[in-house]
């Protein structure tokens, strides 16, 4: 038996997921099935897909993934569209603008999920710089967006930010 | 408010029952940004398209219970029915509020339970204008109100001291005005007195009335400096002042979520930004203003055609100004928040400074603290090279309407049309229009600056507390005791529920033990019986008095606590006991302390009482630590006791001599007690188990042994881990 203080690593082969007809993520893992499966990730900044924490509907750790890559096909299209709406971070493809009326700052944001506004408070509580070029901005609201690598945006949006990094 | 969104037109036109709910989500099914409409009646939950097509539709008959499932950013609404788990609808944290209530209502819907009633907090509220969010508590949207009203806000700081300022300015004018002299008394010495070679008693008058002008300037500014100096200082303290009591009406839920650091640059740096723009800024302004009006008017009455040159470079600097202007104050809220980052990074590895030290990482330490430094400093360069580079250009535009002065004044001097002293006062005076040029960008600067750090602070003094007091409050006088906890719902943050639903009574005088796995949710059992918080849900009463309605000052007169982290504050130990009872006698004091068995240890200490302890002072150990706290707790005789962990962390006899004191000082009060040790909770009279926010069990020792339980265990596991000290002890 597993020991309980101990990490267990899913086996990929011992491991499948789908979408239930309630369009609800679910799985069959080391033989036994779920109806509903709830991911984590271990490194939400650092490793995407890779170190994934898959947990009954009860939040109990079922075990964790090493890499996502190493599934089946449609294991993977679905755990990849679980993470991607557990963890909603849209990535932000053009900043259109940055404006600061009185004291909120107003941000314009074309994102691959389409287009967004986000407001702050300030920048200094809502801009967070994990690591290298990439910027998670947080809003009012709590919602989130990314910019993967701002020096790699185009010059408009680059121009936008230079003022506020 | 109505639980209600306006529905479209489209939609409602296709419903036949009343919708029970009804409102937008901001995301689609498929997880990218766009509207989708929920609505559900007693039969049916629908999802639709915005042009009205139906994209959804689930019988009610058919739901078990319905969940807000929050991810990370965003959250799914699902609902569970006989044939599994289904996802309604999808949305962005922005909305989880709103999507919470409405799996609260379908789940009742579902078991036909009564209706939950929604209050105003589920619902984020936007600005009806700008359709930007609305902060808790206040009406104004941020948007619609201007700039000039933070300017407002800020110079009524210096309405107090109004006479001393106008008496400033008065003084101001005065030096103004005398400063244009001595241009004029040069034309009048060159065209009276050097040109027409005509020496008499003129040029002694000129140069005495040059020596007067400057001795009086002299003595006016010292004057106004003086002024300005005395007015400065009271106006930057009375800024402190109210920064810092904002910050200490704040209530724990704004601290928990900052590092407190922070707020040391806020406090000293903000206020001196603002106190620069209010004294010298505003001073500056009109003086300059009033020297640039001056000078044009005598100018133009010299010649006011060579005056009209002077006048060419100014719309140009102006728009460049006006561009300037939002980029500055970008930069300098940049450098703001480089040296913010700066302060926390001390802050942070100077309260850590053991664990640094004991892992040996000063190195990274500072590796840290100069990658930060290297942010400061490059940000410094930023925001000073704008500037530096913006005068020199301001300077060179406007000498070019002193070129053309130079230019065709010369030549009207040549053909005589121009006495050469006007041509020199002119000049003269044109130079002396550079001065008030230089503020045109320094002022840019101070009050971009000083308008950031208005910002934050009224920031701070804007937010409401998350802990407000009534209006008028419920006198409790002194309280019998009674708590009782009836349905409490509460999370840090919202929809993350750390206890949920929690019922208890407790006896007036009952010694209530609360034990749990950590995280279970003890530490914010108890902080919301010191209203630390308020609840998201149901409510806690003292006496029979709602929390909410006892003021809190009130409230914390009747609360005693020991907590874990004994904290002292730079002072004597009697201070220190003294705390919440200032005018206690030292009998008072040598009294509590020796209740809380820490009179003996006090008196052999070479201070006494006097011992100063805290950051800089005496260092007492962790036990001792404790039974000053203790003693702090009965001076205050409260009565109702907190002890969060009183016990933890000091040896045995230590332990015993804590165990007493808390024995007497429980006696008569209605106590809450944490332990990590279930020994230490011996003497409760109930003990209730939390698990995952919820209790699980409620009774005495004995009783919850006897059931084998979840008790049962977490006393199997610690006999397990120490065996020399059972429950039994």
């Amino acid at each position: 038996m597993n020991d309980t203080y101990d990490i267990h690593m899913l086996e990929p082969e011992r491991v499948m997921f789908s979408r239930g007809q309630g369009g609800v993520f679910q799985g069959v893992i080391n033989g036994k099935p779920y109806e509903e499966l709830v991911v984590f990730r271990a490194f939400p900044f650092l490793y995407t897909t890779q170190y994934i924490s898959i947990r009954d509907a009860k939040g109990d750790e079922l075990g964790i993934i090493r890499d996502i890559a190493q599934l089946d096909e449609e294991s993977l299209r679905e755990i990849e569209r679980e993470l991607q709406f557990r963890y909603f971070l849209p990535r932000v493809t053009k900043v259109g603008s940055v404006k600061q009326k009185s004291d909120l700052w107003l941000w314009e944001l074309q994102t691959n999920l389409g287009p967004t506004r986000m407001a702050m408070r300030n920048l200094h509580e809502h801009m967070q710089f994990p690591s290298g070029n990439r910027i998670i901005l947080t809003d009012i609201n709590g919602k989130r967006c990314e910019i993967a690598d701002w020096q790699s945006l185009d010059s408009h949006s680059r121009t936008q930010l230079t003022d506020v990094i | 408010m109505s639980i209600l969104e306006k529905l479209p037109d489209k939609i409602r036109a296709q419903m036949s029952d009343e919708p029970l709910f009804s409102a937008k989500t901001d995301l689609r099914n498929n997880g990218h940004f766009g509207e989708q409409w929920i609505t559900f009646t007693e039969r049916e939950i629908l999802l639709w398209e915005t042009d009205g097509l139906q994209y959804f539709n689930l019988k009610v008959e058919d739901l078990k219970e319905a969940r807000a499932v929050n991810g990370v950013g965003g959250g799914t609404l699902l609902v569970d029915t006989k044939k599994g788990p289904v996802v309604v609808a999808r949305y962005t944290a922005a909305l989880s509020s709103v999507f919470g209530f409405a799996a609260k209502l379908l789940t009742a819907i579902a078991k036909d339970e009564e209706r939950p009633m929604a209050s105003e907090k589920e619902f984020p509220r936007y600005c009806p204008t700008c359709e930007n969010p609305l902060s808790e508590g206040s009406q104004v949207c941020p948007i619609c109100k201007n700039n000039g009203k933070v300017i407002a806000r800020m110079l009524k700081y210096a309405k107090p001291y109004k006479l001393q300022m106008i008496a400033a300015g008065f003084l101001l004018i005065f030096t103004t005005l005398v400063e244009l002299i001595p241009p004029y008394l040069t034309k009048v010495m060159i065209d009276d007195v050097l040109q027409p070679k005509n020496m008499g008693s003129t040029l002694l008058m000129v140069v005495i009335g040059l020596g007067a002008t400057a001795l009086v300037m002299s003595v006016m500014q010292t004057v106004r400096g003086l002024i300005g100096v005395w007015v400065g200082s009271k106006l930057m303290g009375d800024l402190r002042k109210d920064i810092y009591s904002s910050l200490m009406r704040l209530s724990l839920a704004f601290f928990d979520r900052r590092q407190t650091s922070q707020f040391i640059g806020r406090v000293n740096s903000d206020s001196e930004a603002m106190r620069q723009f209010m004294t010298d800024g505003v001073i500056w302004v009109s003086g300059e203003s009033l020297r640039v009006i001056a000078i044009f008017i005598i100018m133009f009455g010299l010649d006011w055609k060579l005056t009209l040159f002077a006048l060419l470079p100014m719309p140009f600097m102006v728009v460049v100004s006006m561009k300037l202007w939002p980029k500055i104050g970008r930069r300098w809220y940049q450098q703001w928040r480089s040296i913010f980052r700066l302060n926390v990074l001390v802050g942070d590895s100077l309260q850590g400074v053991r664990v640094v030290k004991a892992f040996g990482q000063e190195a990274t330490e500072m590796s840290r603290y100069a990658e930060a430094n290297r942010e400061v400093v490059r940000h410094n360069i930023r925001i000073e090279g704008l500037w530096q580079g913006m005068f020199p250009l301001f300077s060179f535009i406007a000498g070019l309407g002193t070129l053309l002065i130079w230019y065709f004044g010369g030549q009207s001097v040549l053909r005589e049309e121009l006495q050469l002293g006007t041509l020199m006062a002119l000049i003269a005076y044109l130079t002396m229009l550079f001065g008030p040029l230089q503020w045109v960008s320094q002022m840019i600067n101070w009050a971009s600056n000083a308008l950031s750090a208005a910002d934050r602070v009224f920031e701070i003094m804007d937010t409401p507390s998350e802990v407000p007091d009534v209006r008028d409050p419920v006198p409790i006088g002194v309280i019998e005791g009674h708590v009782r906890f009836d349905k409490v719902t509460y999370g840090y943050e919202k929809h993350h529920p750390v206890i949920k639903d929690i019922n208890l009574q407790v006896k007036a005088g009952e010694m209530i033990g609360l034990v749990g796995h950590s995280g279970a949710g003890k530490s914010t059992f108890i902080n919301m019986i010191c209203r630390f918080y308020d609840t998201d849900e149901g409510s806690i009463s003292i006496d029979g008095v709602d929390l909410r309605r006892i003021s809190q000052s009130d409230l914390r007169k009747q609360i005693g606590v020991v907590l874990q982290e004994t904290f002292l504050f730079d002072g004597t130990i009697a201070e220190n006991i003294a705390y919440s009872k200032p005018d206690a006698t030292p009998e008072d004091i040598m009294r509590a302390a020796k209740i809380a068995n820490a009179h003996d240890f006090i008196v052999r200490l070479p201070d006494g009482y006097d011992t100063r302890v805290g950051e800089r002072g005496h260092r007492l150990s962790g036990g001792e630590k404790q039974r000053v706290s203790i003693a702090r707790a009965i001076i205050h005789d409260p009565r109702i006791l907190i002890l969060d962990e009183a016990t933890a962390s000091v040896d045995t006899e230590t332990e015993r001599q804590i165990q007493e004191a808390i024995t007497r000082l429980v006696k008569g009060r209605t106590t809450f007690a944490i332990a990590h040790r279930l020994s230490t909770l011996r003497n409760a009279d109930r003990l209730v188990v939390l698990e995952r926010g919820k209790i699980v069990e409620v009774g005495t020792h004995e009783e919850l042994l006897a059931k084998e339980g979840a008790y049962h265990k977490l006393v199997e596991a610690q006999q397990e881990l120490s065996k020399i000290k059972g429950v039994e002890g």
